[in-house]
C-alpha cells in the first residue's frame, strides 16, 4: 500500500476496508476483497503501476463500471484492482474516417449519444449500455440484440493501446481497417483482461440507419416463437435483431416496465429491420406474414418512435425485473445453432424443474444466444446458489453437445472456466495459452479468469488441463 | 524456388503428424492450397510443400443456422457452387477467387470489395481447427455465430500466412443470396470528383455492396458501385448514386454487377511492383493524387468503403523501388500501414514485402515462437522479422 501512494499519490488508491468493499462484486455472483484499488488518471499511471505490480509479483485486475455477468472483474486471486472511472473521456470524433478515440472509462451509450448529431453511433448495444464501459466491452467482446446484423464489439474496434503486465505500452492497429502483421487487435479484444490493460479504444463509427420497423409478435409457445425465428431467416430476411421472450420474463418485465407485452402469450418475440427506408415495409409485412403462418396470436408493429422504445425498454429492463420474482438470479449465456432452439429451450425447463428453480428465458434468439435466468433465493441458505449451478452447468452441457457454446457475451471470466474443458480439449487450451505467454510471461494479468485453474476446478472431473 | 518434397496430407491428422515430423528434423514448410497467392512474402527455398488440395470439401451445413464449415483445400468456387444450389453465398469476393481456397483467402487475410458491406474474412470466420508443428490440432471458436469463450485465436490466423499453423478446416457466416444485383461506372475528369462522389455514396443512407475507385493507363478516374438486395433497396442506392454521379458532372453508365477485372488487379500486376496500402478511409483521395504523380504510376485500384489500396508501379528498376518507398511512406504519415504486395520476381531481392516492422512486432515474435518453436513454418512471411 505504501508503495503505491508512493508511486501515485493518494488521491489515486484506495485502501480502506469500506473502499475496498465497493470492489469486491461485479454483475455475477462470485465475490472477492481486493488488497488495493488504484484509479488511475492516464497511460501513465496505469504503466507505472503494471511496473509496480511487475517488480512485486502482485496481479492486476481491469476493472470497468463492474457490470460483467462472469465475475471478470473480481480479484480472485487478490491483488490490485484497476478501476478505469477516471479515464473517460472521449478524446476525438473523427467524422470523416467514421471512427472515434475513447479512454476505456466511456460508457457506452454516452459515446452514441456523443457522435448522434454527425448521425453516426457505436453499434454493440448491450443491455447494461447506460452503465458498461468501452473498456469492458472491449474485455469481454460484448454484444447486446443488435449484433445479429451488425457484429459485437470485435466487429468495431480498429485500434488499441494496450499497458502489458511488465509496464510496456504498445500501440496496436489504427483507424485503418487493419494493420500489417498478426491481428494482435482482433486476438486481444474479448481477452477478459488477461492479456493487458486497454488505456485507448479508437472504435468504428456507423451511419445511423435511415429507419427501423420494430414488431413484436406474441405466440401460444416457445415452440412456435423458435420456429417463426428459423423461418424468417431461411426466407432471407436478416433482421438487425429478434430477441425472444418466455412467459415468466414477460409477466416480470410487464409488472415493471409496462411495455404492452401480452401476458397470456407462451412465448414473445421483439423483431426489427432498419435500413434504408425503401424496402423495410416489403420485410416488415414478410415478416408478419411469417409470424401468422406460425399461429401468432398478436402482431403488433410500433407506430411511432414512443412506441418503439417502450417495445424495447421491456426487452432492456428484463434482468432488472427479475427482482419482481426472486431475490437473486443466476444468468447463463450458452449458444447453440438457432435451429436447436426448440429442443434446447425444452431441456433448459427440464433442469429447471429437476433442480427446483424457476428459470426464466430472454435472449437473442437471432444467433441462438440463450439468457437462461435461474431464479433462486440465497436466503434460504447456500444450497440453492449451489442448485442453480448445477442447473446451469446442465444447460451449458447441453449448448456444447449441440455444437454452441458456454459464453456468447458475457465472457468466461472466474464463473465458467472450470467448464471451458466441456468446449475445448486440450491442445485447443494449450494453444490458447501460447497466446497468453506472448503478452503475460509474468501470468499477473487477471489470474484465475478463462482458463481452469487446478484449486478452484478441482470438483470438475474434466479439469485436467495443466499447461 | 527449390522445393524438396511436396506433400498432400489426406486429413488433419496426417497432416499434423507431418508437421511434428518436420519439427523435428527442423525441415521448414510452406503451404500451399491452389497457390494464386504465392508472390506474398519474402518466400525463400522451403523444404517441404505442403498441400491442402486433399482437405476439401463441405464438411458441414446447415443452410438454416446460415453456417458452413469447409476444409481448408476447398476452392472458393466450389463453396459458391454448394451454397447457391440452397439460395446463400459466402460473402467474400477475394481477388483470385475462381482458383483459391479458403485456407488460403483466410492466411492471406484476401478480403474484396464487400469488406465494408458484409465485413471481412476477421469477420466471417466463426471457428477454426489448425494442425500446429507439436502434433496436434487445435480449435477455435466453434460453429455458432457468436460465441466469447476463450481467446479469438481465428482472428491471429486471419492473415498469418501459415507462419503459425496450417488451417485444415474453417467454418464461416454465410448469407442468404440478394433477389438483385445492380450497378453503375461513372468517368470523371478530375480525382477530386471521383472520389467526393464515391465518399457520399459510402455515407448514403442506402447502404452499397462496393464502391470502387480506379484510374486507369489512359488517364480517366472510373467510379465503380454495386447494389445488392431487394428490388426497392437496390434501386433506391442506384438512385441515389446516380444523383451523386451527376452533381459531380460524372458520366454514368451501367456496370451490370461485374467488378470482376478491378477484383483482379492483382493477379494482372505481374511486372513492376504492386503495393498494397490500408488508409483511414478519408485518407484515399490524397494518397491516390499522389501515387499518379510518381514516375512509376501505372494503374490503381481503391475501396473507399474500407480504405484499401493497390498501386501498380511499373518502370526501371530504380524508379519502382523509389516510388513503392514513397508510397508505404505516405500511408504511413496518414496513420495507415501497407505491403509490397506483389513484385517482378528479379525485384524480390532488392524490394521487401514489410520493409518496416509493424506496430507490437515485439509481440507478434513470441507468438510465433510459441506456435511454431523450431521456426519451421513459412519462413519469410512474417511482417516482423
Amino acid at each position: 500500500m505504501r508503495g503505491l501512494i508512493a508511486l501515485l499519490g493518494p488521491a489515486k488508491v484506495l485502501g480502506a476496508h469500506d473502499d475496498l468493499l465497493l470492489y469486491e462484486y461485479d454483475g455475477a455472483v462470485d465475490t472477492a476483497t481486493p488488497d488495493a484499488v488504484v484509479l488511475p488518471e492516464s497511460t501513465s499511471d496505469v504503466a507505472a503501476l503494471a511496473r509496480f505490480c511487475h517488480e512485486h509479483a502482485v496481479p492486476i485486475v481491469p476493472r470497468g463500471a463492474g457490470t460483467g455477468l462472469s465475475g471478470g472483474a473480481i480479484p480472485v486471486e487478490g491483488g490490485v484492482v484497476v478501476s478505469f472511472g477516471r479515464m473517460a473521456r472521449i478524446l476525438e470524433i473523427d467524422v470523416p474516417n467514421l471512427r472515434a478515440v475513447v479512454q476505456p472509462g466511456v460508457i457506452n451509450l454516452h459515446l452514441s449519444t456523443a457522435v448522434a448529431p454527425h448521425g453516426l453511433y457505436f453499434v454493440p448495444d448491450p443491455s447494461s449500455q447506460k452503465a458498461c464501459t468501452l473498456g469492458g466491452n472491449v474485455a469481454e467482446n460484448s454484444g447486446g440484440p443488435h449484433t445479429l446484423a451488425y457484429g459485437v464489439t470485435t466487429n468495431h474496434v480498429t485500434g488499441i493501446e494496450v499497458v502489458l503486465s511488465d509496464g510496456t505500452v504498445v500501440r496496436l492497429g489504427g483507424k485503418a481497417v487493419e494493420d500489417e502483421g498478426y491481428d494482435l487487435v482482433g486476438a486481444f479484444v474479448g481477452s477478459e483482461g488477461t492479456l493487458g490493460l486497454v488505456t485507448e479504444i479508437t472504435v468504428k463509427l456507423t451511419p445511423l440507419p435511415e429507419d427501423k420497423r420494430t414488431l413484436m409478435a406474441a405466440f401460444p409457445t416457445m415452440d412456435e416463437a423458435s420456429e417463426t425465428v428459423s423461418a424468417i431467416i431461411a426466407a432471407g430476411i436478416v433482421p438487425s435483431a429478434i430477441e425472444m421472450m418466455d412467459q415468466l420474463a414477460t409477466q416480470a418485465v410487464e409488472a415493471a416496465v409496462h411495455a404492452g407485452y401480452p401476458l397470456d402469450a407462451g412465448g414473445i418475440l421483439l423483431l426489427e429491420v432498419d435500413g434504408p427506408r425503401d424496402g423495410l415495409d416489403a420485410a416488415r409485412a414478410r415478416i408478419e406474414e411469417i409470424c401468422r403462418e406460425h399461429a401468432a396470436s398478436e402482431v403488433r408493429v410500433a407506430a411511432t418512435a414512443l412506441d418503439r422504445e417502450r417495445l424495447w425498454a421491456g426487452r432492456k429492463g428484463a434482468f432488472a425485473a427479475m427482482g419482481r420474482l426472486s431475490p437473486d438470479y443466476y444468468v447463463q449465456d450458452g449458444v447453440i445453432p438457432r435451429t436447436r432452439l426448440p429442443d434446447i429451450l425444452r431441456l433448459v425447463k427440464d433442469a429447471g424443474v429437476r433442480h427446483r428453480l424457476r428459470v426464466a428465458n430472454v435472449f437473442h434468439a437471432g444467433d441462438g444466444n440463450l439468457h437462461p435466468l435461474i431464479l433462486f433465493d440465497s436466503r434460504l441458505g447456500p444450497g440453492e446458489l449451489e442448485r442453480a449451478k448445477a442447473a446451469g452447468l446442465e444447460i451449458l452441457t447441453a449448448c456444447v453437445e449441440a455444437g454452441g457454446s458456454i459464453t456468447g457475451e458475457h465472457g468466461v471470466g472466474m464463473e465458467k472456466n472450470c467448464y471451458m474443458p466441456l468446449q475445448f480439449q486440450p491442445p485447443d487450451l494449450a494453444a490458447m495459452r501460447r497466446l497468453k505467454s506472448a503478452f503475460d510471461p509474468a501470468g499477473l494479468m487477471n489470474p484465475g479468469k478463462i482458463f481452469p485453474t487446478p484449486s478452484r476446478c478441482r470438483e470438475f472431473a474434466f479439469a485436467s488441463t495443466a499447461p | 524456388m527449390a522445393t524438396v518434397a511436396r506433400t498432400i496430407p489426406a486429413d488433419p491428422a496426417e497432416c499434423a503428424g507431418l508437421l511434428v515430423e518436420a519439427a523435428g528434423d527442423r525441415r521448414t514448410v510452406r503451404i500451399i492450397g491452389s497457390g494464386t497467392k504465392s508472390y506474398l512474402g519474402d518466400v525463400g527455398p522451403t523444404d517441404v510443400e505442403l498441400s491442402t488440395e486433399r482437405l476439401a470439401g463441405v464438411i458441414d451445413h446447415v443452410p438454416a443456422d446460415l453456417t458452413v464449415t469447409l476444409g481448408a483445400g476447398t476452392r472458393m468456387a466450389d463453396v459458391a457452387a454448394a451454397l447457391a444450389r440452397v439460395g446463400q453465398f459466402l460473402p467474400l469476393d477475394p481477388p483470385h477467387a475462381d482458383a483459391a481456397t479458403i485456407g488460403g483467402v483466410i492466411a492471406a487475410n484476401s478480403n474484396g470489395f464487400w469488406r465494408a458491406r458484409y465485413g471481412g474474412v476477421r469477420d466471417l470466420l466463426i471457428g477454426t481447427s489448425t494442425a500446429l508443428t507439436d502434433g496436434t490440432i487445435a480449435r477455435a471458436g466453434g460453429r455458432v455465430v457468436k460465441n466469447v469463450a476463450g481467446y479469438d485465436l481465428d482472428k491471429l490466423l486471419v492473415g498469418s500466412l501459415g507462419t503459425l499453423g496450417v488451417i485444415v478446416e474453417a467454418t464461416l457466416k454465410v448469407l442468404p443470396l440478394p433477389e438483385k444485383s445492380d450497378g453503375l461506372v461513372a468517368r470523371f475528369d478530375r480525382p477530386a470528383d471521383a472520389f467526393g462522389t464515391a465518399h457520399a455514396v459510402v455515407r448514403a443512407p442506402s447502404r452499397v455492396d462496393a464502391c470502387v475507385v480506379e484510374r486507369s493507363a489512359e488517364g480517366s478516374w472510373i467510379l465503380a458501385v454495386q447494389s445488392r438486395g431487394g428490388g426497392p433497396t437496390v434501386d433506391r442506392a442506384l438512385r441515389d448514386a446516380r444523383r451523386e454521379v451527376s452533381t459531380r458532372h460524372g458520366d454514368a453508365t451501367d456496370l451490370g454487377d461485374d467488378l470482376r477485372p478491378m477484383r483482379e488487379f492483382p493477379a494482372r500486376a505481374i511486372d513492376g511492383a504492386l503495393v498494397r496500402v490500408s488508409l483511414p478511409l478519408a485518407a484515399s483521395a490524397a494518397f491516390a493524387d499522389s501515387a499518379v504523380g510518381l514516375e512509376s504510376f501505372a494503374a490503381l485500384v481503391v475501396d473507399v468503403a474500407s480504405g484499401i489500396a493497390r498501386v501498380h508501379l511499373v518502370n526501371d528498376d530504380d524508379a519502382v523501388l523509389r516510388d513503392a518507398e514513397a508510397l508505404l511512406l505516405a500511408a504511413r504519415m496518414v496513420a495507415g500501414a501497407g505491403r509490397i504486395e506483389r513484385r517482378a520476381e528479379h525485384l524480390r531481392s532488392r524490394l521487401l514485402t514489410w520493409p518496416n516492422r509493424p506496430n507490437g512486432d515485439f509481440l507478434m515474435r513470441r507468438i510465433k515462437d510459441a506456435f511454431d518453436p523450431a521456426g519451421i513454418l513459412e519462413p519469410g512471411r512474417s511482417a516482423f522479422a
